[in-house]
């Protein structure tokens, strides 16, 4: 960062920029040590809980609150992750989200290749769904609103928990706009989706050349994401 | 030297960002601005736009989950 001109005169700390308002330093606040002590506890407990019922409720416990709690400490978006690079020119969540891509696609594809190999019947093949024009479709009006609404699914949540109290309007029309999905998803089903073509990548370039496809174009897309960001920075240097 | 406060208190990411853009383009070199957010999201990125964009700035955590990002336009 570059530092500015500091007059003499200057009564700030060093480095610090100068304001003429009261900088509304955070006061003391007692420790929130304790409650999280408690709440974690209790997620252990309820854990424990779900287990004695049902093993997979647990294991999706655990995993959502995980998953919820890196989301937020680490404060990665989606939507941010393609809506910064047009924005800010910043990409790096875009890499961040190509990196955790090319890393759940390794295990995707081991879950798969192991499964393939063994001669069992290959987990995960009903979600290989139909791409054609309706997918760049969905794609586009799923974008709109998630902009508008500032978070996609996982964001929105994740918001929600933070107390951002607009987006608990956002997650309550997010649930009306799945239910009213849901009802007739299965006349767009019947109408629509299956005109298209469901392609596995396993089928078409073999198990290893599917990977090597998938980490080759991701690979590809996170060059660029870095090239665009360099040029962006470039442009706003000059 | 000037300064301006905006307040971007419960708006969504992105209009922190885009409105601190628009200040920013009517302020002159050494002006401060003082950005009021309390949207994790804009935390990342108004403060990285506008280090790329080579301005001076600080995050204050004013209150829990309540920020304030100085920002020093610098050119």
């Amino acid at each position: 960062m570059a530092d500015s001109p500091t007059p003499a005169v200057d009564t700030g700390t060093p480095g610090r920029i100068r304001r003429s308002s009261v900088s509304q330093t955070r006061k003391k606040k007692a420790s929130t040590i304790p409650i999280g002590i408690v709440v974690f506890a209790l997620i252990v407990v309820v854990g424990i809980l779900f287990a004695a019922d049902q093993a997979n409720l647990a294991f999706f416990w655990f995993t959502g609150t995980v998953f919820g709690y890196i989301l937020q400490k680490a404060r990665f978006c989606f939507t941010a992750s393609l809506r910064d690079p047009y924005l800010t020119g910043g990409t790096s969540l875009t890499k961040a989200v190509l990196t955790a891509f090319a890393v759940t696609s390794l295990g995707f594809w081991a879950i798969q290749y192991a499964a393939a190999s063994a001669g069992l019947p290959i987990p995960g093949q009903s979600f290989v769904a139909p791409i054609n024009v309706h997918t760049a479709v969905g794609g586009v009006l799923f974008g709109i609103g998630m902009v508008i609404s500032g978070g996609c699914a996982s964001g929105t949540l994740m918001r929600v928990g933070e107390g951002f109290m607009m987006q608990m309007l956002s997650i309550a029309f997010f649930v009306v706009g799945s239910v009213i999905g849901a009802a007739h998803f299965g006349w767009w089903m019947e109408n629509v989706i299956v005109h298209g073509r469901s392609i596995h990548m396993a089928e078409i370039f073999g198990w290893f050349g599917a990977l090597v496809v998938q980490l080759g174009t991701i690979a590809l897309l996170w060059i660029a994401a870095d090239k665009f960001a360099k040029a962006k920075q470039g442009a706003a240097a000059h | 030297m000037q300064e301006q406060t905006l307040d971007c208190l419960g708006e969504a990411c992105p209009v922190p960002l885009v409105k601190t853009q628009k200040a920013l383009e009517d302020l002159a070199v050494g002006d401060v601005l003082i950005v009021q957010i309390d949207h994790s999201c804009a935390m990342k990125n108004v403060p990285e736009w506008a280090r790329e964009a080579g301005h001076n700035v600080e995050i204050e955590e004013v209150d829990d989950g309540e920020w304030e990002i100085v920002i020093e336009k610098a050119k």
